[in-house]
Parts: C-alpha cells; structure tokens; sequence
C-alpha cells in the first residue's frame, strides 16, 4: 500500500483509503475522489503538489494532503 | 402589459461559465453587493424577457450543496427560504459527472430546477457525445443546450425556465441509497415528524443530518428537540459507519457517484479515446518544475509593466480633469462669493483628497483587467500550484500569493483579491499580510528621501524596502499562524481547468465594476476623512493651513517623542506622517507644505531643507516606518468591507504600527551603535 504522493508520474491508480481529516476528505468526496475511485497521476516531480486526472479533468492536491491518502496501482 | 415578476438564481460548479451565462443574460445591467453577513459577493441583475420582469442572482460557484463553512449555506438558504421560481444550474459538457453530483442534491432539496449544459462544442470535438433529451427524462428536469459564450442557446434557456416555474413543482426523480441507509433516514424522518418538525422536503433534512450538513446544524440547534435528534442521527451515522467499514461522507458520495456513474452510461458516449490536448502541452511547460516560476516571473513583470504603462497616461488624463473641475469650482465659488473657509474646504479638501484617490482608479481598473484575463484563461490556478509550497511555510496555500504580487501595485486590490480564497482563517491573514507589500503610493516617498540622502545608490535603497515588505509579511504570515487555529485551515486541492480564450465582455464589465467599487468608496469613507483631516489643519480658526498652530500641529507636536528614538522628532515628520494616512504619497506633498516650497516643483531645495532635518540613519528609519505603519485610509476602509468587521480594522491599524515602531527602532538604533549617522 502506497500513498498517492509516492506513486510515480503517469500511473493509473485506485483509492484504497483517505486518511486524514473529516473537513478535508469531504471536500475530495465533493470532486468525485473517495475510495474506490479511478485515477491517473499526471504530474509528480517530488515537489510541490501532485496532479492527477480523475472524471475527466485536472486537479491538484498539495504534497501533505496526498500523503494521506492511500491508493495502489492499476498497471 | 407586465406579468408577474421571476426570481431566478444560477448556480454551478466552478470554471463552467456561470459568470459568463450570468453576464450573458443580463449584459451591464448588474448590482453587485454582498450577501448579507457575508464577505461572499452577491451579483444581481434585473431585466425583462417576454413581458416577464426577470431577477438573476448569481450564487456562489461550488462543487456541492453541502455546507462545510459559513460561505457555504448561502445557496441551499436561498432555495430554501428564497424560493426562487427557478434554479438554473450551468454544466460543463466535457465534465458532466462531476456536475451532476450537485444536481442529484439540488433536486433532493427540491428545487425548481432547470439544466443549461455550456460547452457542447468542446465536447464534441473530445469525442464526447451527449443524449440531453434522455438525460432530461432520467432525470426529470428540463435540459437546455447552451453555448455561453456566444449568447446560443440563452432565449431557449429563458423560456424553459419561465414554463417551469409556472408548471407543478414537483419534479425529479428520487435517488435511492439502498435499504441500510433508507431505513436510517427513516428513523429521521419519523423523529421530525413526532416532534412536527416543519420542512419542505424532510427527506433533504434526514440527508443533511447524516452529512452533519453547517446549515441544517444552525436551523436545528435553536429546537427544544435538539439534542434527542441529534443522538438520533449520531446514531444512525454511526450504525451505517459499521455496517459499511467507512465513514458517512464516503458512503454517500459512493452511493451518489454510483448512481451518477449508471446515468452517464445510459446518456454519454465517450467516441474517441482520450488523447493529449493542447493544454495538457502547455502545462508540460507552464507547470514544470524548472520552468513554470521563471516563466510565472516574467509575466507577473509584464503585467506591473503593462498597468503601469497604461495607467499613466489615463491618470494624467483624470489628473487634468480633475485641476480643469477645480479651476470651474474655484471660480463658481467666488462669484457666488462663497466665503474662504468653504472655498478652502472643497478645493484642498474634498477635491484634494478624494480627486488624488480618482488618480488611481485606471491602474485598479487595468490591474483587475488583467488578473480576469488571467483567471478566465485558468492561468491563475496554475500559479497557485506553482506558489504552493512556499506558500505553505507562512501557513497558506498556493491561491493566497496571487493577491500578495497584486499589493506591490496597490493593496486595495490585493486584499479584494483575496475573495478567492475559501477558508476565513486564510482569507485573514492573507488581508492582514497584504498591507506590508510595497504598494506603489510610497515610492515617492521614497524616491524623496533618496534623491536627497542616497543619490549614489537609490535603486539598492528602494529595493532593500521592498525587500524588508515582504520580509515582515512573510514573518507576520508565520506569527498569525500560529496564533490563529490550525484548524480552520482550508487544505490545498485545487481544479486545473482547461485553458481557454476569456470572454471580452465578462472580464470587461468585471473589470467596471471593480472600478466602480474603489469609486464608490472615494465618494464616501475617503470623502469624511478627507474633510476631517482639513478641518484639522484649519482649526483652531485664523491658524494657516497646516501649521505648527493648527490641530493637526498641535497633535504632531503632541506625538513627536513617540518618534524621537526612531530618528524623526520633528513635529513636521509627525504630521506628514498624519497626512499620510489619507494616501501614503501625501507625505511628500505635506513636506513641501510644511517647509513652505509648495507647489514650486523645486526638489533642490526641498533636498537641502531634508538634508538639514534629516540624517542618511533617520530618512531610512523614517522611510521604513512610512513603509510599514498604518495602511492608507483606502486600504483601512477596504480591509472593514472584506473582514465585514471594525475589530480586524483596528487590529491592522495597532499591529502595523506597532511593527512600524519597533522594526525602525531597531535599525536606528543598531546603526547607531554601529557607528552611522
């Protein structure tokens, strides 16, 4: 199991888990991003925040929140 | 003859052109104001449409209906207690689940609800095909084929919604959770209706409470039955937590996305397959790791060069315009043989004061321009993603530098800027921060003071001010993070829209009314201080203007020692920073004043006056201070409108000049000790 900040540019992975505040994982299940959900990581240089495509459009998730949650990979 | 008027309110996700279908249906015809209570901007037009007087409000732009913080009840208040004869919600095309998830709670809330799906072309040219007469029938409501931005599709959108309000409200389907769930809602619903519990839609209600929705806690908390519902839905909260191995928000949104999920299936067809777009490219650059902050670098350059540039010859204009208004005042006022004193206080009062304010209003103008293009062009969340990380060490995120760059132009628009960022505990201390960001009213000071004392090296000298701005910005930053909670801090996650042509109208008339805004407030709070500061300098009456006799004398002679360990104890120094209040600039004007060489334009002398009041040591200690202390009266009276709160007001006033004090007492004295003088 691996957090989504690990996961390397260009993967495509599931959530497994989000663990981190309530305020916080019920703003990420507003955009569609909870356990269970599909993406692609697009952007991960170890710096800054991540990017990854999920339902079809871009989103940015700082370094700290990625850490939290927890995801493995599809391919 | 005129039918019954319609209220209609429009609401969205983010980036999916609400602003532009908002501007679409009601051109310049726009009220902006705030919700009450709110800091939220609230945008109103008024407009007929078939004989029908029709209302558009503008409801904040959101992914969901669920209320978090305060800002957020505003749109499910409006429905609810509102009643509003029609919702319009505005879907992209290209990211219909997301969309829709705010759909299936809007029709759960029962409202009367129309769809405009915006961007249909974009879509299709992904390869993204959509049944928008299927959609309508699975889900219920009307839906209309839109095009925002080329006004297609608005008529079509209008006369749908008319119909509908006039038809039964009731429609939509119902969404269903599944049998655990149903059976906790319920237990809910037959809670509220023993305690007769009026609502109307107790479903809606059952649901917030399980989401532990802000709203429904706030409607709730002031019923004697209280607490028995709370534990009652506590109870059902944590049951279905149990039974699902998760928490309550996530079973939720599982279900919704679930039912989502089937929707799309049935009405989206996805034709090609997703392939690289042009702003996938663009972000490979703009975004990179190496490239992204030069690039971001240049353009917030160009942009200073482009306002600043532009701006000029319009506040020249402006500045002619305001003298030529001057000079027709003058001679009215004499040949209505108005006495001196009045003549006085309209033209070095008013018309100085509030004139000199109107200067600015091409550069908020240009810089607003500017920073629309920007977000419409969905450049502006890119930047937040590249300041993230720095940001992040004075306990903010990315979003929270955009209005820090557009300070060093003026803060009045960098602590407007602000509006867009969620959470009040980042929007406070980003409005807090903003004034230590060297705006461009205290350069003349500063090319005053260096043009007398540092002609050698006046670039370093006005560079290392700067430099010392964000320095206490970023420290102050780091010292209200600590003292305010942690907990209300709003984490980083961002959308990255695709980028895209902004729309010339939308930017423009945002632009106008931003204007109009600072124009407004010219007229009025800066007007009262404008007259109270002249009345000071002319009273007690017979004294000249400004003198070491008038109040405003007497008051700088009165706090004078204050400054005298900072270097400057010259009544003249206390009361041109007094004057400097209403404008940071007026303290070189107040100077020339003071020493009598007004308006002879001869920097010679007043140079030599400086040089014999000043030393090297106490003009960098006194252009630190004008630096630092008390915001201008501008940048005051915009801190109360966006923190809707004197406290805060006065709280900036205090913690800057206490700043002010100790950090120019530090540098005098240090150098001092060192040897300068």
């Amino acid at each position: 199991m691996r957090t989504l900040s690990e996961l390397k540019q260009g993967s495509e992975a599931e959530i497994t888990g989000i663990n981190c505040g309530k305020d916080f994982s019920r703003r990420l299940c507003d955009l569609g991003i909870f356990e269970g959900t599909k993406l692609t990581v697009m952007k991960n240089d170890n710096f800054g925040p991540i990017i990854i495509h999920v339902l079809n459009s871009k989103i940015a998730i700082g370094r700290g929140e990625a850490s939290k949650i927890h995801a493995k990979t599809l391919n | 003859m005129q039918k019954h008027s319609i209220k209609i309110g429009i609401v969205g996700n983010p980036n999916t052109g609400k602003s532009t279908l908002f501007n679409a249906l009601t051109g310049a015809r726009q009220h902006v104001g705030n919700w009450p209570g709110k800091t939220i901007e609230k945008k109103e037009g008024v407009f007929t449409h078939n004989n029908h007087a029709i209302k558009i409000i503008d409801l904040p732009g959101s992914y969901s209906l669920t209320a978090y913080t305060e800002e957020e009840t505003i749109t499910s208040q409006f429905i609810l207690e509102e009643r509003p004869d029609a919702i319009i919600q505005i879907l992209d095309a290209q990211n219909l689940e997301r969309n829709l998830f705010m759909t299936i709670q809007l029709i759960e809330l029962g409202a009367p609800l129309v769809i405009a799906i915006n961007m249909l072309d974009l879509a299709e040219e992904s390869g993204i095909k959509i049944d928008t007469k299927k959609l309508s029938t699975l889900l219920g409501v009307p839906v209309v084929r839109i095009a925002a931005k080329n006004k297609k599709g608005i008529k079509d959108l209008l006369d749908t919604a008319i119909n509908h309000s006039a038809s039964s409200r009731k429609t939509g389907i119902k969404l269903k959770y599944g049998e655990d769930i149903d059976r906790e809602l319920i237990k809910i619903k037959d809670f509220l209706k023993i305690q007769k519990h009026e609502s109307p839609s107790p479903e809606w209600t059952a649901i917030k409470l399980l989401e532990q929705d802000l709203r429904i806690e706030q409607e709730m908390v002031k019923k004697p039955y209280y607490f028995d519902l709370k534990r009652e839905s506590d109870n059902s909260i944590a049951n279905l937590e149990k039974i699902f191995g998760k928490d309550i928000n996530t079973i939720l949104a599982q279900t919704r996305y679930g039912f989502i999920k089937g929707l799309a299936k049935e009405t989206i067809r996805q034709e090609k397959e997703e392939s690289i777009t042009k702003s996938d490219k663009a972000d490979k650059i703009l975004t990179n790791k190496f490239l992204g902050l030069p690039i971001f670098m240049l353009i917030a350059w160009i942009i200073f060069q482009i306002t600043f540039k532009l701006s000029k010859p319009l506040s020249h204009l402006i500045e002619l315009f305001i003298a030529e208004i001057s000079e027709r005042l003058t001679s009215i006022l004499a040949s209505l043989n108005a006495s001196e004193w009045l003549r006085s206080m309209v033209i070095d009062g008013i018309i100085g004061g509030v004139g000199g304010m109107l200067t600015f209003t091409p550069i908020i103008g240009i810089l607003f321009l500017i920073i629309a293009i920007l977000e419409d062009s969905g450049y502006m969340s890119r930047v937040a993603y590249l300041m993230d990380k720095f940001m992040h060490k004075i306990g903010l995120h990315g979003k929270a530098f955009i209005p820090m760059i557009l300070g060093f132009g003026c803060n009045v628009p960098g602590i407007m800027a602000t509006r867009t960022l969620e959470s009040k505990r980042d929007r406070l201390i980003a409005i807090l921060i903003n004034p230590f960001m060297s705006c461009g009213a205290r350069l003349p000071v500063y090319a005053m003071f260096t043009a007398a004392f540092f002609s050698a090296n006046e670039g370093l000298i006005v560079f290392s001010l700067y430099g010392l701005g964000i320095v206490i910005a970023i420290l102050s930053g780091l010292f209200f993070k600590k003292i305010f909670s942690k907990k209300l801090s709003t984490p980083f996650v961002i959308e990255l829209p695709p980028y895209r042509w902004p729309a010339v109208t939308g930017i423009t008339i945002h632009a106008l009314s931003k204007m109009w805004i600072f124009i407004k407030k010219a007229g009025t709070i800066i007007l009262a201080f404008s007259i109270l500061i002249w009345l000071m300098a002319n009273l007690p009456q017979g004294v000249e203007y400004g003198s070491e006799e008038s109040i405003v004398g007497i008051l700088g002679k009165a706090i004078s020692p204050i400054f005298k360990p900072l270097g400057f104890g010259t009544w003249e120094a206390s009361v041109a920073l007094l004057f400097g209040l209403v404008a940071k600039e007026v303290v070189v004007g107040t100077f020339g004043t003071l020493y009598g060489i007004a308006g002879t334009g001869d920097t010679q002398s007043l140079s030599t006056i400086l040089q014999q009041n000043f030393t090297p040591l106490s003009a960098y200690s006194f252009m630190v201070f004008t630096l630092l202390y008390i915001p201008c009266i501008a940048t005051l009276a915009t801190i109360k409108k966006e923190t809707n709160s004197w406290k805060w007001m006065f709280f900036s006033v205090f913690y800057s000049t206490l700043t002010a004090w100790i950090i120019a007492f530090l540098i005098y004295q240090t150098g001092k000790l060192l040897g300068f003088n």
